[in-house]
């Protein structure tokens, strides 16, 4: 690979950790806003601000470095106590991240540039508030030392700020490191404006002529920093070349409270005398140990991270997901061959594949925290552009879930969102005449039921009206008048395409798009909606998905010659229902289970599949999220590693399955969504009525599809 | 421009002009091989250089350990201009570019 090929790679993977530091700092914004005098909060911003300008520099973002550079000034203002965090800076600093964030996709096809006027507009608008002349940060190989004086002079006055140590620093660049653009007198130079800095360059790891491989950096450095920063602030510096460098930052045992924080000769003595002699024999020892690489990391829990474009984590599970279709063929094969050996190699991969699964799906799993903050700034900015007070509470945001789920939640969760603060929450007048608090809030949760995850969108607003919903609903066509509707079926209305209420239409939302953009993508993610509101108490809207869209652990059950797979993280146990069970419950479709009773739905039935039932058949419990209910099939059939694969747009009004899955001999089983199933019958049980199309149809149909596609030509 | 090599003489002569650093490593390291195989005396003329980066530091500390043990040396023409000298301090790989001579 040309070292072109290397930095263009480097450069992207700085927009990738640059995209990160720029949501956190986002989130830190935010939450500034609401905790002004958080000192931690302003360390935070500006260490971020500094490491964006710093790395920016170093991997050709000139202007984001330059643009970032006085923003960083202006939080070193606050830092210090000479500037005051108003609205208007954390204003203008969220404006400025939109336009550092153009900056660094800069030459993507399809991002929108930065716009040189509305950046000019914000640097105006932050030197006046800090009262300084815009300033450049020292920036290309070729700027003289003195370049930095006035960045020391600066942070003369940070390290003044807190006690003064000294840092023991061993940097070592490991063998990827100068291939992928970084630049060690960039790095040092930053430390060096971060306090009084002292150097000393080993060649001990340099190899004899003939070895040496002239685009790797075999010099390591070990220095002696001494500043008020702390050790994250230090390692900040090297966020970008972490995972290609050795780096250890220890704290220097004898802390000094000096009044000169620049003060060389003291750390040079420290250097130069015994922890010198220390360190380079360390560093010496070190590089004999590790004769290939250097791979060792500043703490045992610093676990080293590899980023991985995500198509290539599709296209892996994709492969795992065909291989966990073949073993079952596999299984299936051993078992009819009735071979020991086969049987015995077949169960060895049936474990590894299960195992493999497993893994891969992990990776996969990511915590829904991104997400989640991003909302931080659209209520902030909402409630701002609609004269709303919005505090926007967030829980479980550690809550994991499918990368691809994730993904595909944005939009929908927006819209939720703008329709809250749109319509739900009361201007502040009418939350006074209501006796509400001033301040609304929305609440955002994520939480973990099952094989689903559970997403609510909360707010504690007006609620929706009812009455308002169904007359509009019957304005638009979208029901008759003379329909009877539960409170349920009313608020499942507003999800309808071309559906709103809002007597106004704003920018916000009330075009009827949105709820409707909301439905649509959960239906793809196979998901579903549930509405709760209270006139006047507000709105919760509650998103189920499923944990993962590729495999999951199921349990294959049978009826007649019909399969179905139920998740196995639903189901709790499994009893007999014999004939005396039925008749001692009076033909009521009860289970006594160890002495509770659990309802449970004949599946045979419900399915409206025609075969005379077995002797004795099972019951699966299942837990949901309205409690526990049975369902009852004819045998199970065991554990089944399940690739769940679409059922398409012809069958996605079929609620009650969430998808099919190949089995060994080549058959389809359904996959059942429990909850939907209980839902189901519940529902057609209150009206009279059975399931709508019987599902072994659907199954047969399905059968012939999925044959048909694997027969097309690929 | 760049790194240049004449062992016409009856010392192996190095050049280096401008920025020499990792883009220019792999030639660099190609001509300080020609010129220490030349069996002559290598001598390494820092005037050009406007830039050296780490990469450059440890082909001539190498080149001149390799020189020293086959008995020709390496030496240097004339210290390196000021502003490359700055740099180098900078990161402390000045003391690796001085030879005795």
């Amino acid at each position: 690979m040309s070292i072109e090929n290397k930095a263009d790679q480097f450069k992207q993977a700085f927009r990738e950790e640059g995209r990160e530091v720029l949501v956190d700092l986002e989130s830190a914004l935010l939450e500034l806003n609401d905790n002004r005098g958080d000192q931690e909060l302003v360390g935070q911003v500006f260490r971020a601000l500094h490491t964006l300008k710093g790395s920016g520099a170093m991997f050709g973002f000139e202007d984001l470095a330059t643009f970032t550079h006085n923003l960083e000034t202006a939080f070193d203002e606050v830092r210090n106590g000479q500037l005051q965090i108003s609205s208007e800076l954390i204003d203008l600093t969220l404006a400025a991240l939109d336009q550092i964030r153009a900056m660094l996709e800069e030459g993507i096809s399809g991002a929108a540039p930065a716009d040189a006027a509305v950046c000019a507009e914000i640097l105006a608008r932050v030197r006046h508030l800090t009262g300084k002349p815009e300033k450049h940060p020292a920036k290309g190989k070729s700027a003289p030392p003195t370049a930095n004086l006035d960045d020391e002079a600066e942070t003369g006055s940070e390290a003044a700020a807190g006690q003064v140590r000294e840092w023991s620093i061993h940097f070592a660049p490991g063998a990827d490191f100068m291939m992928n653009g970084a630049n060690p007198l960039l790095l040092l130079r930053e430390l060096q404006q971060m306090g009084g800095l002292a150097v000393k360059a080993s060649m001990a790891a340099v190899p004899p002529f003939a070895e040496l491989d002239p685009e790797r950096c075999y010099v390591a450095w070990e220095m002696v920093l001494a500043t008020a920063a702390e050790r994250d602030a230090i390692r900040d510096v090297f966020i970008f070349v972490e995972d290609s460098c050795e780096l250890i930052i220890e704290p220097v045992t004898n802390t000094i409270e000096s009044s000169d924080p620049s003060a060389p000769d003291s750390a040079q003595q420290v250097l130069s005398a015994a922890n010198a002699a220390d360190i380079t024999a360390r560093a010496l020892e070190e590089s004999r140990l590790s004769s290939g690489g250097r791979r060792s990391y500043d703490s045992p829990d610093h676990a080293s991270s590899l980023r991985v474009p995500a198509a290539k984590l599709d296209q892996f599970v994709d492969l795992v997901g065909e291989l966990v279709t073949v073993q079952a063929r596999l299984s299936e094969v051993a078992m009819r061959n009735d071979d020991p050996e086969v049987a015995a190699v077949s169960e060895e991969i049936e474990r590894l594949t299960s195992s493999l699964r497993e893994n891969s799906m992990n990776i996969r799993m990511m915590p829904i925290r991104g997400t989640f903050e991003k909302f931080r700034r659209l209520v902030h900015d909402l409630a701002r552009d609609l004269g709303k007070n919005v505090e926007l509470t967030i829980e479980g945001a550690d809550t994991e879930l499918d990368k691809t789920v994730i993904d595909q939640l944005g939009d929908p969760l927006m819209h939720l969102i703008r329709n809250s603060m749109d319509h739900g929450i009361e201007p502040p007048a009418v939350r006074a005449e209501r006796g509400k608090r001033p301040t609304a809030t929305i609440h955002l949760s994520a939480r973990h039921s099952g094989a689903s995850v559970l997403i609510a969108v909360s707010d504690d607003g007006g609620g929706i009206n009812a009455e308002a919903v169904r007359n509009r609903a019957i304005e638009r066509s979208l029901v008759d008048a003379g329909t009877q509707l539960t409170e349920n079926e009313i608020f499942a209305l507003i999800f309808q395409p071309g559906f709103s209420t809002a007597q106004q239409v704003t920018d916000v939302s009330g075009r009827g798009v949105g709820m409707d953009v909301v439905r649509q993508r959960v239906d793809n993610l196979r998901g579903s909606i549930d509405v709760a509101s209270k006139s006047g108490a507000g709105t919760t809207v509650t998103l189920r998905l499923p944990l993962t869209l590729a495999i999951i652990d199921g349990l294959l059950v049978s009826i007649a010659d019909a399969s179905f797979v139920l998740p196995l993280a639903n189901i709790l146990e499994c009893i007999e229902l014999t004939s005396t069970d039925i008749e001692r419950a009076n033909g009521k479709h009860m289970a006594d289970v160890r002495g509770e009773i659990v309802p449970y739905i004949r599946l045979r039935e419900h399915f409206n599949i025609r075969s005379p039932r077995p002797e004795i058949e099972q019951i699966m419990i299942a837990s949901t999220e309205g409690g526990r209910y049975g369902f009852v099939v004819d045998r199970v059939l065991g554990n089944c590693q399940t690739v769940i694969k679409n059922l398409g747009r012809f069958y996605r009004h079929v609620k009650v399955v969430s998808g099919a899955t190949i089995l060994g001999d080549g058959t389809v089983a359904l996959i059942l969504d429990p909850e939907r199933v209980a839902q189901d019958a519940v529902h057609a049980n209150a009206h009279g009525a059975r399931a709508g199309p019987s599902t072994t149809t659907i199954a047969a149909a399905v059968k012939q599809s999925l044959r048909e596609r694997s027969a097309a030509p690929h | 421009m760049g790194i240049t090599l004449d062992d016409s003489g009856s010392q192996a002569m190095i050049g280096l002009n401008g920025v020499v650093d990792i883009s220019s490593a792999a030639e660099f390291k190609m001509l300080l091989l020609r010129a220490l195989n030349s069996g002559k005396e290598v001598r390494v003329s820092l005037s050009g250089a406007t830039a050296l980066d780490v990469t450059a530091v440890q082909l001539l500390w190498s080149a001149e350990r390799e020189a020293t043990r086959a008995g020709t040396g390496l030496s240097f023409t004339g210290p390196a201009p000021a502003e490359v000298y700055v740099s180098l301090c900078e990161v402390d790989l000045q003391q690796f570019l001085v030879t005795d001579s």
